[in-house]
């Protein structure tokens, strides 16, 4: 299964270290292949070092691919997550 | 933009020997004030420990990304520490640390920080590279081996 959606950045700080240490964390417990894409580059879910590649600011869109058995619930809790802006304030 | 960019040779620390977390964010603090000495180290060292309560900046892969917010300056500061043994750190694989790229960050700039912090994935994702900062015997060496990534 593959399902995929497009996700704006809220948070002020963006996909800063710990945004990406905590949607690495909640990607790792899923059963599927997590891959994020901004313009040209991608980044692999559960790889923090990737996600801070993306330099996902404030603003950007995100774009998430989720595949394998728990793709869909992969991809609504990250989707969600994003939009509580990472538990963050602002 | 790579780690030679953020990193001169006086923040460079090899084959380091510290046993725990809090001593490492000590030592991140005596560094900070030692270079900038308008920067208290209990302030620095304080910064420092309020980001780590907010959750582990070990990144995985023996790495960590200690940093912390700080009013007074106007570019990051950044520095790294390989320690000669991992260090357990609360890191996101579990696995303990031996690669610290510490960093005080002037407060707000948050697309400069994301930049930074690109930086420092850019270097660091190169496994090779990693080895080499490992295997540094001496300052020179590890600043020699992060100017060489140019």
């Amino acid at each position: 299964m593959c399902y995929e959606d497009t996700f704006l950045i809220q948070n002020k700080c963006g996909l800063h270290a710990r945004a990406a240490t905590v949607l690495a964390q909640l990607a790792i417990k899923f059963d599927a292949k997590i891959t994020l894409y901004q313009d040209d580059r991608e980044a692999a879910g559960d790889s923090v070092l990737a996600l801070l590649l993306l330099e996902s600011s404030q603003g950007k869109y995100v774009r998430i691919k989720c595949e394998g058995p728990d793709a869909q619930s992969a991809l609504n809790a990250i989707g969600t997550l994003i939009e509580q802006k990472f538990h963050e304030q602002e | 933009m790579k780690l030679s960019s953020i990193i001169n040779k006086d923040c460079s620390k090899a084959a380091v020997l510290f046993n725990s977390k809090k001593r490492i964010l000590e030592y991140v603090s005596e560094l900070t004030h030692e270079q900038l000495p308008h920067l208290e180290q209990h302030d620095v060292l304080s910064a420092l420990m309020s980001r780590e309560k907010l959750g582990s900046t070990g990144i995985g892969k023996g790495i960590a990304i200690p940093h912390g917010r700080m009013q007074g300056i106007e570019q990051v500061f950044a520095m790294i520490l390989v320690s000669k043994k991992s260090v357990p750190f609360d890191a996101i694989d579990n696995r303990p640390v031996d690669i610290f790229v510490a960093l005080i960050v002037p407060e707000g700039d948050n697309q400069q920080h994301l930049k930074t912090l690109a930086a420092i994935a850019e270097s660091l994702k190169d496994k090779e590279f990693c080895k080499q900062l490992r295997h540094a015997s001496n300052d020179t060496e590890l600043y020699s081996i992060i100017k060489a990534q140019d």
